[in-house]
């Protein structure tokens, strides 16, 4: 049963290990997967984030030149009715006119221009007709958004609203304008973020309007021109296309080992195209930082988890170690009371027949073994416990045993006291009780003795020591059994109870 | 004879050969490499130079002098031959002026007026209106010095400031106070013909094409380019033709110059308009004419950059327009020529040819 015990405990300690080393092993491999995974999944969603990306950036750019374009137009609608409100007579009315208009609806170089295409601006009056193209038109309609090229390089958004039915000094208008530097929109375009990211602003033609730099390979170049050396014919010819059309589209090209991402989106009625474009490593390595930051997390949440995992196992296995050592010395506990019960006189508390047997077994083995030299046997026996029992009662005759008991273990304290019998006791005596015996057998002989006078307990006593040529522990204890009997009918005679 | 060497005289005579045949090496790599050197910094220099003349054609980066204006406000008037493109290019330049003074807290307002159509009458309405209109200064780009210098003469003698500008002055002797712009026309056209001429080996017909007639700087260029032609024996002047400013005019005579004179060698344009429609109409007839002209005329200079017009003389409208302000401000404020102003601001003008085109669009129009 011992054995039993042994493998059960061992079998669930190394299941538990075993277990747990299986969980700790699935857990980083499951993480390392995820890493995998991860990285893959990074990969490929990087190609499409950087066109969303883009494609958002040059939106947002566009959305702003819109806005822009259309905000102008709203003032220069409101500035041609406050002219009309102004019943303006002379030129230098209308010059202070134009002024407040420039500074109160913040138009850079609004200016008027009549039936005869002469201009009007703040400071000067000119004849226009060489230098916008638009006042070739004998009549304007609807509103006009122009790229301009100028003399110098310099190059302006021109946006012209036509003037109806409204005169200045006695001439019929025909449209106001403004003209934006492209260079001023560009500083409106020019976000936080132009370390990582490029952007161009071109016409349908593909000539960059911003000159700003699209990236190493587009640079500031045409965009159609620089574009045809690094994408397929196919791409760069749906590219002029989108271009010429005002349409939306993306080009993919290689430059210095790296992959660049390009888009393009029309600024709405303006023939332009804003161009965003990234390199894949800008959005690869701000996917992959946050992406490294969750594995990190993952990772140190991961190794947290194996720590309190291996923490817990390891309360628990010492709790199941308490727990079984604590219900091993239970059990030990109960096996030695039971034993004690079973080699315990339950009504005097010294050992019984069943432990003198015991006891037996292991001297008669020593006798044979000639390994015991010294061993005493005293019998006793309670002399009067009939006549108790019969005349006083059981209870009388087991006080009269406990009595006795106790006599017997006060005398013979450095023997082992057993009860044999109903009234009838054996002390086994050795060493220092085996050399005393004599000694205590006359003390007791005497008490004995003086019990019958005082009317206590009396207890026959008869002794033998081992002697040469005893097989057993019976032999001697036969010899010191007889020998009580003799002392009993002595004590008879001295007046004690003989049964 | 014979010579017979020993062993020894024989191995002395060997090491002298490769002696001289590693000198020789040595030789031939130092001058290779001395030529190349030299070749290479002569290209260099040469590119330089040829990139800082394109660079230097137009100068639009002007500065105000130190000069103080003793007035808040001026108010001027400048009228010139006719609406074009050539006198939107000087507009700017008064535009920049006027802006920078006007960072300074000093006004500058002007009328810059022209007719669709060059003419010397017109010219003068305007000035006789402008005239009556209290101006501080009036400018003119004189339509026709003989017509137009007497008035202007009338004018200063009733107390007008009147100056001259950009590419046609008064003729001489006109009281005129001052005048900025191009003082050397005939020897634009002189220049522009000299080249044509080596081009064509000094042999061949040529046709002229002027501007409008009258009008001082396309004469001037035109003499310039008969009296160059004149000193060849071996070329010849078929036809000269005016086409009033107009591409389209200058087209159609080209067209009928070339039909005129179908193996015509060359055409000397004398204005802006004048190589745009000779250009158009050599490539449309496929004649093998060299074309050589005048300004910065973009289509032009996308010609020159083809190979159909061979060389184009490039002003510096820029300047002109930022100096007659300028020079304006001056004569507003009572300053006679000298020490504050010449009585004739020179402005450059600088021939490019096909290998410049390239340069002059990006620097005047920032297209390549």
């Amino acid at each position: 049963m011992e054995k039993d015990k042994h493998i059960t405990n061992k079998t669930f300690v190394l299941t538990a290990v075993l277990g747990s080393l299986l969980i700790m092993a699935m857990v980083i491999a499951n993480t390392l997967w995820s890493t995998k995974q991860i990285a893959s999944a990074t990969d490929e969603a990087v190609s499409a984030v950087s066109t969303f990306y883009l494609e958002e950036m040059a939106d947002r750019r566009a959305k702003i030149i819109t806005n822009m374009i259309n905000g102008t137009f709203e003032s220069m609608e409101r500035a041609l009715d406050y002219i009309d409100r102004e019943k303006v007579k002379t030129q230098e009315e209308l010059r202070e006119t134009i002024g407040r208009i420039n500074s109160l609806l913040t138009l850079k170089r609004f200016a008027l221009a009549d039936r005869d295409n002469i201009v009007y601006t703040q400071y000067t009056t000119y004849t226009g007709a060489s230098r916008h193209a638009f006042l070739s038109a004998e009549k304007l309609q609807d509103r006009i958004i122009s790229d301009v090229s100028f003399y110098g390089s310099s190059r302006q958004l021109c946006l012209v609203v036509p003037a109806r039915d409204l005169s200045v000094m006695g001439k019929s208008v025909k449209a106001c304008f403004v003209q934006l530097d492209i260079d001023d929109i560009v500083d409106l375009l020019a976000f936080e973020d132009q370390s990582r990211t490029f952007f161009g602003l071109y016409s349908g033609s593909g000539v960059n309007l911003s000159g700003t730099e699209l990236g190493p390979v587009i640079s500031d170049r045409n965009i159609l021109e620089a574009a045809k050396d690094v994408v397929s014919e196919d791409v760069w010819k749906k590219t002029c296309e989108d271009f010429e059309n005002g349409e939306e589209g993306s080009m993919r090209f290689s430059s210095g080992g790296a992959e660049e991402d390009l888009c393009y989106v029309p600024v709405k009625g303006t023939g332009w195209e804003i161009a965003a474009l990234t390199r894949d490593s800008v959005i690869k390595d701000q996917i992959r930082d946050i992406s490294d930051k969750n594995l990190e997390t993952s990772r140190n949440q991961m190794i947290f988890s194996l720590v309190c995992v291996l923490l817990l196992g390891v309360v628990l296995l010492a709790q199941l170690s308490m727990l079984s050592k604590r219900k091993l010395e239970k059990e030990k506990e109960t096996s030695r009371s039971f034993r004690n019960m079973a080699n315990k006189d339950s009504l005097t508390g010294v050992r019984n027949r069943h432990a003198y047997y015991e006891n037996e077994a292991s001297i008669n083995q020593q006798i044979q073994e000639n390994s015991l030299q010294k061993l005493a046997v005293v019998v006793c026996d309670i002399n009067g416990l009939k006549y108790v029992n019969d005349n006083i009662g059981h209870s009388a005759g087991d006080q009269l045993i406990k009595d006795a008991c106790s006599l017997i273990c006060e005398y013979f304290n450095h023997g082992a006291v057993f009860r044999v019998g109903g009234d009838e006791f054996a002390v086994l005596l050795q060493g220092t009780g085996y050399d005393t015996m004599m000694e205590t057998v006359d003390r007791f002989n005497r008490k004995a003795e003086a019990n019958i006078r005082e009317g206590r307990v009396v207890v026959s006593i008869g002794y033998s020591v081992l002697e040469p040529g005893d097989q057993y522990l019976h032999d001697v204890f036969e010899r010191a059994d007889q020998m009580m009997y003799e002392r009993k009918k002595e004590l008879k005679e001295m007046g004690a109870h003989s049964r | 004879m014979s010579i017979v060497l020993n062993q020894s005289q024989n191995e002395d005579v060997e090491m002298c050969k490769r002696a001289k045949i590693k000198k020789t090496y040595m030789v031939v790599l130092t001058s290779v490499f001395l030529c190349t050197a030299c070749l290479r910094t002569v290209f260099a220099q040469t590119s330089a130079e040829s990139e800082d003349s394109v660079r230097s054609a137009v100068d639009f980066e002007h500065e105000l002098d130190s000069y103080e204006p003793l007035k808040n406000h001026y108010n001027f008037y400048f009228t010139y031959k006719t609406v074009h493109p050539w006198w939107d290019a000087v507009a700017l330049g008064m535009e920049e002026a006027q802006r920078q003074f006007l960072d300074r807290g000093i006004t500058i307002t002007y009328e810059y007026m022209a007719p669709d159509v060059a003419s010397a009458e017109d010219q003068r309405s305007r000035l006789l209106a402008a005239q009556e209109k209290g101006f501080d200064v009036i400018g003119v780009d004189v339509a026709d010095e003989k017509i137009i210098s007497p008035v202007l003469d009338e004018m200063v003698e009733s107390g007008t400031k009147v100056m001259t500008f950009s590419s046609s002055d008064a003729e001489e002797g006109c009281r005129r106070l001052a005048y900025v712009g191009n003082t050397h026309n005939y020897q634009d056209g002189a220049d522009l013909t000299e080249a044509l001429c080596e081009k064509l080996q000094y042999r061949g017909k040529i046709a002229i094409l002027v501007g409008t007639a009258g009008a001082p700087c396309h004469e001037d260029r035109a003499r310039g380019a008969r009296e160059t032609i004149e000193k060849y024996q071996d070329m010849e002047i078929t036809a000269t033709e005016y086409d009033m400013d107009s591409v389209d005019l200058a087209y159609d005579l080209t067209m009928k110059i070339l039909k005129d004179c179908p193996d015509l060698d060359g055409i000397i344009c004398c204005n802006m308009s004048n190589p745009v429609g000779a250009a158009r109409a050599v490539t449309e007839a496929g004649s093998s004419a060299v074309i050589v002209g005048m300004d910065h005329d973009e289509e032009a200079l996308r010609y020159l950059k083809d190979g159909v017009i061979y060389c184009l003389g490039v002003q510096d409208c820029y300047s002109i327009g930022f100096d007659t302000i300028q020079v304006a401000v001056k004569i507003a404020d009572g300053n006679l020529p000298g020490e504050l102003f010449p009585e004739k601001t020179d402005e450059i003008t600088t021939v490019v040819y096909q290998k410049d085109a390239a340069r002059v669009l990006d620097l005047l129009y920032g297209d390549i």
